[in-house]
């Protein structure tokens, strides 16, 4: 009896530590599409056409962009093939127009440098020079 | 009345060094790496030229268009 109070104790501390960040959370848990998830600041656009994770993500958030990741390798790969160029090519012009039209103000974006950036207000995001 | 507990203490004394030949045998196993003489190379810088972007602006617009909640 004892022992199975102090695991009721330990797991409603945990709830109480958890819900601190319950606002946050919910946003996170809700978060499926592409643009959700560029909002809710855990993760971003790399300049390779795949999403990235920005800062310590839950693995829900992780689960979705692997997801995402997985559908736009594939949509990548068709295009590649159609179009015969490398499927790196179509990730980096996938990337030149995300970056033109879908990253806003306070959302992350990553260079070649592998820095993490948040755009500054309505400051044009910078994009790699092959973009054109 | 004690003698049960005696007893597991007593056999604890055995199986203590037991345990430490156990992990001595398991580490003895273990394979050891050594760095390669050269470092590995990854080469990061994929040359991609705006022409082919260029070319490519309208079927990424499409595939947008065609996978909703991806892009």
């Amino acid at each position: 009896m004892k022992g199975r109070t102090k695991i009721i104790l330990a797991a409603a501390a945990a709830l109480a530590a958890v819900g601190g960040g319950a606002s946050y959370a919910a946003t996170a848990i809700q978060a499926r599409t592409a643009d959700q998830l560029r909002a809710t600041g855990l993760a971003g656009e790399q300049f390779n056409g795949y999403m990235g994770i920005v800062n310590d993500a839950p693995s829900d958030i992780r689960a979705r962009v692997n997801s995402i990741n997985i559908t736009r390798r594939a949509a990548y790969t068709e295009v590649a093939g159609r179009r015969r160029v490398k499927i790196e090519d179509v990730g980096a012009a996938m990337a030149c127009e995300i970056f033109a039209t879908s990253i806003l103000p306070g959302q992350y974006f990553m260079l070649s440098d592998g820095i993490w950036r948040q755009r500054q207000g309505n400051a044009p995001v910078p994009r790699p020079s092959y973009c054109g | 009345m004690n003698e049960p507990m005696i007893q597991a203490r007593s056999m604890m004394w055995v199986a203590k060094p037991l345990i430490g030949v156990a992990l001595a045998t398991t580490l003895a196993g273990c394979i050891e790496l050594t760095a390669p003489e050269r470092p590995i190379e990854i080469n990061l810088n994929i040359a991609i030229t705006q022409e082919v972007v260029v070319r490519l602006a309208q079927d990424v617009r499409e595939l947008r268009e065609t996978n909703p909640g991806a892009f």
